[in-house]
């Protein structure tokens, strides 16, 4: 491990303490703590050091974010928005827009990304938020729904139709005509503060529109969720740190029938899938970020493989690890409780798995011999 | 850096595409046209592109005009290119 990844997984370890569980029942993360990694430039550590950031390669970056995913999961969330909100910026912005808002989001402002709308979940192509060209403003009007972080940010980053293609446009959370309202106990991610978002003729600068109009859509959402689905992936891998520590260390002391719950052979059975599980997610995760550091253009797949084989495998690894650790992780707060909410969330957000099957079988698909 | 002559990016990337769809495509098929390539492959172009290049294609060259064909892919490489060496490469 490198050293400034130890200095930060030191130092977040210690900022989260064991305060995870409060979080998650009470749906709230502490604004200060965000603030104080975003700082830091740890809420979105790829940002390249030119712009304020810690330019950590995917790797590390994916290191240091499975280690806070083996934290708190709603943590992680607020990071996975943090980074795809500095990463949108990078890819979609242009240079004047990079040195405006990069260093913003590297010393404590927080961001969220907006995709979801109520008749535009996998299916993007229904997006009917609307920006308007106005003189020398736009008027954003549109009804975001689940946004993650958008409860806690200062800059949203919303994706519209525009003119005769589509873009993403910078809206400052307090704008005129912009409101948004938490969603009410989530099942999972409790305190990643996802929101609703409305947006009523938000009349803002032109040159807050990322790069410009007429950009294509759905490559412009591939973009956007190929960083986020990367994060998601090594989140999903702290999750299965998280479920694998505390299942091995309990069955390893806690006696039943005059021996340790390990050495009860369909025990260890749990014990054994939560370890491949979690290599499994690993190997996965290294794969696609090598890609990603590398620019090999197969990082687009790997990304989604990735995100695919580690959301399955948490969500299925924290099953087990709620079964091995029974009365003593049922109780919401609990490391395994909140890995079994969270993990399930995580096989919808970002690309539901059927929706990563079928562009898994799309990709498989191209590469046919015609017959 | 040296610019790539006249139909060098072009043959590249048809080689590319072969070797990636098993399929043989001209320089203006449509590649995105009913029955042709996703918009994840438009991705997997957008990173092609770069590394092969040392291009950044950014903001509002991520147009899928721009992917369209392997002609138009070939005119924003060289305009990249050209754009890079003026900014004193």
């Amino acid at each position: 491990m490198s050293e400034p990844l130890a200095e930060a997984t030191a130092s977040v370890t210690g900022l989260v303490g064991d305060r995870a569980g409060d979080w998650d029942r009470s749906g709230l993360l502490p604004v200060e703590l965000l603030r104080k990694l975003g700082a830091a430039g740890q809420l979105c550590t790829g940002v390249p050091t030119e712009y304020g950031g810690l330019g950590w390669d995917s790797r590390t970056s994916g290191e240091f974010t499975a280690h806070v995913g083996s934290l708190c999961s709603s943590l992680r969330s607020v990071m996975t928005s943090q980074g795809m909100a500095a990463w949108t910026v990078e890819r979609l912005g242009d240079e004047a827009q990079r040195r405006a808002l990069l260093p913003r989001l590297t010393s404590g402002e927080l961001a969220a990304v907006g995709f979801s709308e109520s008749q535009a979940g996998s299916d993007l192509s229904g997006i009917d938020t609307r920006i308007t060209v106005d003189g020398d403003t736009v008027v954003v009007d549109g009804h975001k729904v689940w946004m993650t972080a958008a409860h806690y940010a200062d800059l949203l980053i919303v994706f519209g139709r525009m003119g005769d293609g589509a873009a993403a446009v910078v809206v400052p959370a307090r704008a005129p005509g912009v409101h948004v309202q938490r969603v009410a106990d989530p099942l999972g991610c409790r305190a990643a503060g996802h929101a609703e978002v409305r947006l009523d003729s938000v009349r803002l600068p032109a040159d807050s529109v990322l790069g410009g109009e007429g950009l294509s859509l759905p490559l412009l959402v591939t973009t956007a969720l190929a960083y986020g689905r990367m994060s998601v992936a090594w989140g999903c891998v702290g999750i299965l740190r998280a479920c694998l520590a505390a299942t091995t260390r309990h069955a390893a002391s806690r006696e039943q029938f005059g021996q340790p719950l390990a050495r009860h052979q369909l025990v260890a059975k749990h014990l054994a899938d939560l370890f491949v599980a979690e290599q499994v997610a690993s190997r996965a995760c290294e794969h696609a970020s090598h890609r990603w550091d590398n620019g090999s253009p197969d990082m687009v797949v790997a990304t989604i493989l990735a995100k695919h084989v580690s959301a399955g495998h948490a969500a299925r690894g924290a099953a087990s690890a709620v079964q091995v650790m029974a009365s003593a992780g049922a109780q919401d707060g609990h490391p395994v409780a909140r890995a079994y909410r969270d993990a399930k969330l995580m096989e919808i957000i970002e690309g539901s798995n059927e929706m990563c099957e079928l562009l898994l079988a799309q990709h498989a698909l191209t590469s046919v011999e015609p017959t | 850096m040296t610019m790539p002559s006249e139909g060098t990016v072009e043959k590249e990337l048809l080689d590319f595409l072969h070797v990636r769809t098993k399929t043989v495509w001209e320089e203006d098929t449509d590649l995105f046209a009913a029955g042709g390539l996703s918009s994840l492959f438009a991705m997997e172009l957008v990173v092609h592109l770069e590394k092969s290049y040392g291009i950044a294609i950014r903001g509002a060259d991520l147009r899928l005009d721009n992917f369209r064909t392997v002609t138009g892919m070939a005119a924003l490489v060289r305009r990249l290119r050209a754009a890079a060496g003026d900014g004193g490469e």
